[in-house]
């Protein structure tokens, strides 16, 4: 990485002699300039989350709302009534959540990654109408996410367009299914979130392929290696730092998910059935429809603390790859 | 060393029209959905109900959808809030993002692991206590924040800048930093420089960064239904659900809006394409 070098050649010894006070003075600038944004941070995320951690162990409900942080203190009560309390209705539906979530993350990140890979190979030629299909394979992107589940909340209608075209038109299925009840809705939902996330991943991955130098693929020809060894050989490794930043977006991304699906059902009001929850809508509902914000922080730092046990996983296997190589 | 026989020629060939119909299937995916979206934007509600569909014509809609509910209201209030947001955010993000590319003060790695740090934290666990916070300000200082313009601004922006600041990071670490010391030697103050030398030189960057930010406040849900509920500062997300509901079933309309709030983004990606996506994949293979 060119600029750390830099970095070093600007001011090398001075920084290991000098005293931390006369280090602090030096950088008088730069600790003004990142004021703003650390008053920024203090009072909209710093604060916000302390005490969010803090009204997990809090009875809030709609009768002691007003209180905030003075609220009855119930230690780990909110926890208990969210994962093990086989009363607690919270319960069942956060543990439903969990499991929608945990299934639509990994169909969703595994798919969203392939096809993108694929996309980006395809359209790493020269042919005509390149620029043409990159642009137009970029439109559901730029889609906002909220218009994107009302429309696909349109389509999936009983009557709507897709029973319309796979049942009367193609004759692909035999009658029509209920795409926003039951057990297809987490189909419902994995879909629109691939079609729109695809673009954005499968512009990375071809910026990535662009950084591959030509002579790479032309020794590897000559070195015999067949379409799927220089795929493999060449191609994947050299796109591991692209496709490990995009796992960790993928991991982010779909575990907090929430526009398209809380979208798709009633627009915000509805629920999406015990088959589509996801942690995100679920952990909404009971906080603003119920007014449940003791349980629903608790379920959001335990939510929070699964993201970064996986960030942590994921920080283990791809610790190397994350190091931009100098040429 | 190329191979010249007739075979691979052929094979070539085949190769090429095996992935050109690979890739306009994918092609027609992306894009039939908006297609359906402009169509039936253009059909009376009737046509989409019994799905006898005519030639999609019926363009009164896009007068009615104003009429229908204030949806104007609901435009403007995101147009000062998504405007305001980029404005603010970006430049802030730029500060930080200047001083962390180019500065190494005690404290700096600790600053940029807080805002990479920032971005593992759900919207939610920011949204319970922050609406709690702000009915509580509210009542001790008499500051009203929710369901207002600033309110809501001061959440975006602070909410987008641990991001911004880490793309612009990238951009102004890639800027030598021999320009700017030559621009000092020349006479420029620190701040002249960074205003004449880096600024200049990061502009896509900034560009990028901006659009992307406006692309996510104009996107975004969770917080404007929470803060934004009433019609003088609610935002399209919160509006545009008034169309299908309790009171009535226009899908018509809902498409036209749907249509009249892609085609502003549309218009500034498309017309900036060229610098968002040099700017957010340099951003990105950087690192």
């Amino acid at each position: 990485m060119q600029h750390r070098k830099r970095r070093k050649i600007y001011k090398p010894e001075l920084i290991k002699k000098e005293g931390l006070f006369t280090k602090i003075k030096k950088n008088k600038l730069a600790y003004l300039l990142i004021t703003p944004a650390i008053i920024g941070m203090i009072f909209i995320h710093l604060v916000p989350i302390v005490s969010g951690i803090l009204m997990s162990f809090l009875k809030l409900n709609q009768f002691t709302l007003k209180q905030f942080l003075k609220a009855p203190f119930i230690g780990l009560d909110n926890y208990k009534a969210v994962l093990f309390d086989p009363t607690s209705t919270i319960r069942s539906g956060f543990l439903d959540a969990l499991r929608n979530t945990a299934i639509f993350g990994v169909i969703c990140s595994v798919s969203v990654i392939c096809i993108s890979l694929l996309l980006a190979i395809l359209l790493n030629r020269n042919f005509k109408l390149r620029g043409l299909a990159r642009t137009l394979l970029m439109t559901p992107w730029v889609v906002p996410s909220f218009v994107v589940g009302m429309l696909w909340g349109f389509m999936w209608q009983n009557d709507g367009i897709i029973n319309r075209v796979l049942v009367d038109i193609l004759h692909i299925l035999p009658k029509k299914p209920f795409w926003l009840t039951g057990p297809m809705v987490l189909v419902a939902i994995i879909i629109p979130t691939i079609w729109r996330q695809v673009p954005f991943v499968m512009l990375m991955f071809l910026a990535g392929l662009q950084q591959i130098p030509d002579e790479y693929y032309e020794a590897a020809k000559i070195d015999g290696a067949n379409a799927w060894q220089r795929f493999r050989h060449v191609t994947l490794p050299m796109l591991r730092s692209v496709l490990s930043i995009q796992i960790l977006n993928g991991i982010i991304n779909y575990v907090y998910s929430f526009n398209i699906v809380a979208m798709m059902f009633g627009h915000g009001a509805g629920f999406p059935g015990k088959y589509g929850d996801l942690l995100m809508t679920n952990i909404n509902r009971n906080s603003f429809q119920i007014w449940q914000f003791g349980t629903g922080a608790a379920a959001t730092v335990i939510v929070m603390l699964c993201v970064m046990l996986l960030v942590a996983v994921w920080y283990k296997v791809f610790q190397d790859d994350l190091v931009v190589k100098d040429n | 060393m190329r191979k010249t026989g007739i075979n691979y020629k052929k094979r070539k060939k085949i190769y090429n029209i095996l992935a050109n119909t690979i890739l306009f299937l994918f092609v027609f995916f992306a894009i039939a959905p908006i297609l359906w979206m402009v169509a039936t934007s253009l059909m009376t509600q009737n046509e989409i109900v019994t799905g006898k569909y005519t030639v999609p014509s019926h363009f009164e809609n896009y007068i009615e959808m104003w009429q229908n509910i204030n949806f104007f209201q609901y435009f403007k209030n995101s147009v000062i809030i998504c405007a305001s947001t980029t404005a603010v955010a970006l430049i802030i993000a730029t500060l930080a993002g200047y001083a962390v590319a180019r500065y190494k003060f005690p404290g700096s790695n600790l600053f940029g692991a807080t805002v990479l740090a920032t971005q593992m934290v759900p919207g939610i666990m920011f949204l319970l206590p922050l609406y709690l916070m702000f009915i509580k300000i509210q009542e001790t200082l008499g500051i009203r924040l929710i369901n207002t313009y600033p309110g809501i601004i001061i959440v975006y922006s602070a909410f987008f800048i641990p991001f911004s600041i880490w793309i612009l990071r990238g951009f102004f670490a890639s800027i030598p930093v021999e320009l700017e010391e030559a621009a000092i030697i020349d006479g420029c103050s620190r701040i002249g420089a960074f205003v004449r030398v880096v600024l200049p030189l990061a502009r896509v960057g900034i560009i990028a960064t901006g659009i992307y930010i406006f692309l996510m406040a104009w996107d975004e849900l969770l917080f404007a239904w929470a803060l934004t509920t009433s019609t003088d500062v609610a935002t399209i997300p919160v509006g545009i659900r008034l169309y299908v509901g309790n009171y009535q079933n226009r899908y018509d309309l809902l498409m036209a809006a749907g249509c009249v709030t892609t085609l502003p983004v549309l218009i500034i990606f498309f017309g900036l394409q060229k610098h968002f996506i040099t700017g957010m994949t340099a951003g990105a293979v950087k690192g």
